[in-house]
């Protein structure tokens, strides 16, 4: 594999995790609490069909970064932990991504499950 | 040219004026930093003092040592002056300015001038709270300040606006103060201090680094929301105009969240640079922890509506709260199988520092275990308000992030110092403070789920909860004998303590290379980095040695120090850094005086004064490091 | 000042990681607002309330329109600084300077204008618009005064120090512009 691709998936498998866990968290909460308030009466939303969208897109990209993370450990396998950058950097962030994309994948699961699941509008 | 030589060319060099207007005009980032420390303390004896007279208020039933009105005011500046003006800078501002240079091979921050700048904004910010207490009006809404009691029709004195004013403008001290850390980090490491090979103690302040920048705005905005409704009459909190009170709570739970990670971090950071120390062996799992740190910083942003469970807030949003409560536990369990694995399989050396993070994981864990059960909103539901949750976060704040810094304070007393710190008294302190921290702070639990409210001046008598508010105020003084007992310690040991040298403990990363204490240019040669414990890396070590005698690396032409990519550190300029200057001080003074006008509504004066500070800073970039 | 015999690689310079981060905390601010006015939206059956003139469109929009094109200049006088080429970096930011600052007088003519009609003091919604506002211009006032500084700084020479200045600045503005039109699509959505 060329270094730029390896480049690119390790920032892939850094960042596109938690900027789709991020993206789903915000945009669902204000999804919920549109619903759960006064403008959701007057617009009628449905906010099971939405957050059920937005869970599985974001946990694809989660599930892709997780992918990118395992390709790129995998290529980076026979460095040392105290190899110099880019090498030695690149291997360290795909340990650090397989570890972050499982929780954010585990974040989103529970959020999908939670909001798809049938939740009226109520008080706590 | 001699090795001699050199270095007392460096020193001329970075030598800065002696005397109080050296320290008035310092841009060291060590003397910035002690600059912090010594204030910091100041701050934490005045909450300290808060503490305790509150203890004293509530260790008998009924008691009427102190009115209601002071006691909230105390009770407000013992949260307001605990997290901004003790924990925040003394992590950030006194370690972080003071260790991450050493740590990184660098000679300063990357902005000095800035650095300095947001120290006296610090203090300046600072004395305008306190100096609420002088006219009896201190903040008196609690710590959180929620509204509808902080609005002008219940509160309307100067209370709540030396509250809000005072909190935007501590904020823009650690706004700076975060950008000046990360942007060192950054650019500034040594060369081939890749990210792998950077120290975890440099994660964990990059991290809490981050999430000021990202969290700050969110109470900024909220201040200025809540100033705004106060004095000009604006609508954000109330319903009748369409308003929401629970606003006030999202913007400021938007920021609390990750201000407690923020105070945490740190000293995550001061635990993992004393553990593979006094273990002698590298960190168990170093890409996992240091990957753990910033995943607990930015998964706290996602939990802050956990504060709000009790609120009416709808099941189907605090579903997206509660999910990310309990996985954002799971990080930091990680850092501690670590901290435990590498101790475990290493040769520990029980010396002060690591009692007292032996302490910190004990108390860590407890608080934990009641902060995860948290996550489940009906247990939330039926703990918010009592003690329960007084328990958790003073097992939190207090035995997690004060214990790594009081272990850290001995830790590096020697390397600030030159000296050694007395270690038997060192340890009958750690002694002292441990059972001090649980006699306080444990029956807390108990008297939370025996339905104590929390934020309560007095209780009846009869309740159930007499022997447990005597045994915490008891508590509370033993707590303060053993932080007297370390001040003690470390005020006698700065006259009479043994010579430490270079490296006492035998500590892995760079500032355990230079003398103690430091000389002003930090390094004679700018280390060149091969591993992530360098001070272990014997051979690296000897190399720059060799540098220095050839005059390689020294960078001595001026005030240099050189710049790095921000991946790889490969070398890409050689930065001159400016000498000592007048204007940061001058800046924050024109600040400060701003904010007392700002407070008494005397607008145009204000505005002048903060048209001052701007013209400041026409002086400051006129001045140009490096230029004729 | 050491002359550099090490192999040296091309970064961008601290000054302009600064400006970076400057820049991250205050969109974070504006992201605050924003979502403080899309809360306070969704808690409301009326957005602006009723008998509250809707914003103006044509005006903002123009306004906008020539303060987003203030990019190009800036960035021409950021690349030409960063070449050496002085004169082209100072025509370019006076340009820009120029027309920046009339769309900050123009602007700041209108919002006391529009304080008076929304009068933040009837209703959240004119109190968090006003806001917002203020908050754009504050922000468009600070990047009129810093090219007012490099305007009167790369008159004389160009400097390290002020090449890299330069180069923060344009980043600050291209950064502003943005925000600013995130503030109008805000201010157009009230006709939604």
């Amino acid at each position: 594999m060329t270094r730029s691709r390896l480049e690119l998936l390790q920032w892939f498998s850094l960042f596109a995790g938690p900027l789709a866990w991020a993206t789903e968290h915000v945009v669902g909460y204000f999804i919920s609490d549109a619903a759960c308030n006064v403008a959701g009466a007057r617009w009628r939303l449905d906010t099971a069909p939405w957050q059920a969208v937005l869970a599985v897109l974001a946990g694809a990209v989660v599930v892709a970064a997780w992918l990118a993370a395992f390709v790129t450990f995998r290529e980076t396998r026979t460095v040392d932990k105290d190899e110099p950058g880019p090498l030695g950097r690149i291997h360290f962030f795909a340990q650090a991504a397989l570890l972050g994309n499982v929780l954010f994948f585990v974040i989103v699961v529970l959020d999908g499950v939670g909001s798809v699941h049938d939740l009226p509008c109520r008080q706590s | 040219m001699a090795v001699v030589e050199r270095i007392e060319h460096l020193e001329e060099l970075w030598l800065e004026r002696p005397g109080v207007l050296g320290w008035l005009t310092t841009v060291d980032h060590k003397r910035i930093g002690i600059l912090y420390f010594w204030t910091t303390i100041v701050f934490f004896a005045a909450g300290g003092t808060e503490a305790l007279l509150m203890r004293t208020q509530l260790a008998q039933a009924d008691a009427r040592v102190l009115s209601p009105e002071t006691y909230d005011q105390l009770m407000t500046m013992h949260g307001v002056t605990m997290i901004f003006f003790f924990i925040i800078p003394m992590t950030t501002g006194a370690f972080g300015n003071y260790l991450v240079p050493l740590m990184i091979g660098a000679r300063d921050m990357a902005f000095p001038r800035l650095n300095a700048l947001s120290f006296w904004l610090f203090a300046g910010s600072g004395i305008f709270m306190y100096s609420s207490f002088l006219i009896g009006e201190a903040p008196n809404a609690g710590w959180f300040d929620y509204v509808p009691l902080a609005l002008r029709q219940y509160n309307g004195g100067l209370n709540v606006d030396f509250y809000a004013l005072g909190l935007i403008f501590n904020g823009a001290a650690s706004t700076i103060g975060a950008l000046n850390l990360i942007v060192t980090i950054f650019k500034l490491r040594a060369p081939g201090m890749s990210w792998n090979r950077m120290p975890l103690f440099c994660f964990a302040l990059l991290a809490a680094s981050l999430s000021l920048i990202f969290a700050l705005p969110a109470l900024t905005a909220d201040c200025i929301f809540l100033e705004l409704q106060r004095k000009l009459g604006f609508h954000f909190f109330d319903v009748a105009h369409g308003g929401d009170p629970l606003l006030w709570q999202h913007l400021f739970w938007l920021f609390g969240h990750p201000e407690v990670y923020i105070i945490v971090l740190p000293a995550f950071g001061i635990a993992t640079s004393i553990i593979p120390t006094f273990a002698r062996r590298r960190m168990v799992a170093f890409p996992l922890v240091a990957m753990a740190e910033l995943l607990v910083a930015f998964i706290g942003f996602g939990v802050w509506a956990h504060h709000m469970f009790a609120t009416g807030i709808s099941t189907a949003t605090l579903v997206f709260f509660a999910a990310a409560s309990m996985m954002v536990v799971v990080p930091s369990t990680i850092q501690v199988y670590a901290w435990l694995m590498t101790v475990n399989l290493g040769t520990p050396d029980f010396r002060a520092p690591l009692m007292f993070i032996g302490g910190f994981i004990i108390f860590f864990v407890i608080g934990g275990l009641s902060g995860i059960m948290f996550a489940a909103v009906p247990v939330d539901q039926a703990t918010t308000d009592t003690y329960f949750v007084v328990a958790h976060f003073h097992f939190i704040i207090f035995g997690a992030a004060v214990f790594p810094l009081l272990g850290g304070i001995y830790y590096w007393f020697p390397k600030v110092t030159g000296r050694m710190y007395d270690e038997r008294l060192a340890r009958w302190s750690f002694w002292l403070t441990f059972v001090g921290t649980s006699l306080t702070f444990f029956p807390m639990h108990i008297v939370g789920l025996l339905g104590m409210t929390r934020r309560v001046y007095t209780y009846r008598h009869g309740l159930g909860w007499d022997a447990y508010n005597l045994v915490e105020t008891i508590g509370g003084f033993v707590l303060a004998a053993g932080l007297l007992l370390i001040a003690f310690n470390i005020v006698r040991s700065l006259r009479a303590g043994e010579l430490a040298g270079r490296d006492p403990f035998h500590g892995g990363t760079l500032e355990w290379t230079v003398p103690s204490p430091p000389p002003h240019y930090n390094f004679a040669v700018i280390p060149t980095v091969t591993s992530a414990y360098p001070n272990w890396d014997a051979r690296a070590r000897e190399a720059d040695l060799r540098r220095l005698e050839r005059g390689e690396l020294v960078l001595d032409g001026g005030h240099e120090t050189p710049a790095t990519t921000v991946n790889d550190a490969q070398v890409t300029e050689i930065l001159e850094m400016p000498p000592e200057s007048p204007w940061p001080i001058v800046l924050a003074l024109a600040v400060t005086i701003s904010a007392f006008f700002l407070l008494t509504e005397h607008y145009a004066t204000a505005a002048g004064f903060l048209t001052l500070a701007v013209l400041t800073l026409a002086g400051w970039h006129a001045q140009e490091p490096g230029e004729a | 000042m050491t002359t550099a015999t090490l192999p040296v690689r091309a970064a961008h310079p601290k000054g302009w990681w600064g400006a970076v981060i400057f820049v991250a905390t205050e969109a974070t601010l504006f992201g605050t607002l924003v979502g403080t006015y899309v809360y306070l939206r969704f808690h409301n059956a009326h957005w602006p309330p009723p008998g509250v003139p809707k914003p103006p469109l044509l005006t903002p929009t123009l306004l906008t329109a020539a303060l987003l094109l203030t990019s190009i200049p800036m960035y021409i006088a950021s690349r030409a600084a960063g070449a050496g080429r002085r004169e082209t970096a100072w025509r370019a930011t006076t340009a820009a300077f120029a027309v920046q600052l009339v769309y900050l007088v123009w602007q700041l003519h209108d919002y006391v204008h529009t304080i008076d009609v929304y009068d933040p003091q009837q209703s959240a919604w004119a109190s968090i618009f006003v806001t917002l506002l203020g908050a754009d211009h504050l922000h468009v006032l600070v990047g009129v005064l810093l090219s007012a500084w490099f305007v009167v700084r790369i008159s004389s020479r160009l400097t390290r120090y002020r090449i890299v200045g330069l180069q923060s600045t344009a980043f600050y503005w291209h950064a502003v512009n943005v925000i600013t039109l995130v503030v109008l699509v805000v201010q157009l959505s009230t006709h939604l």
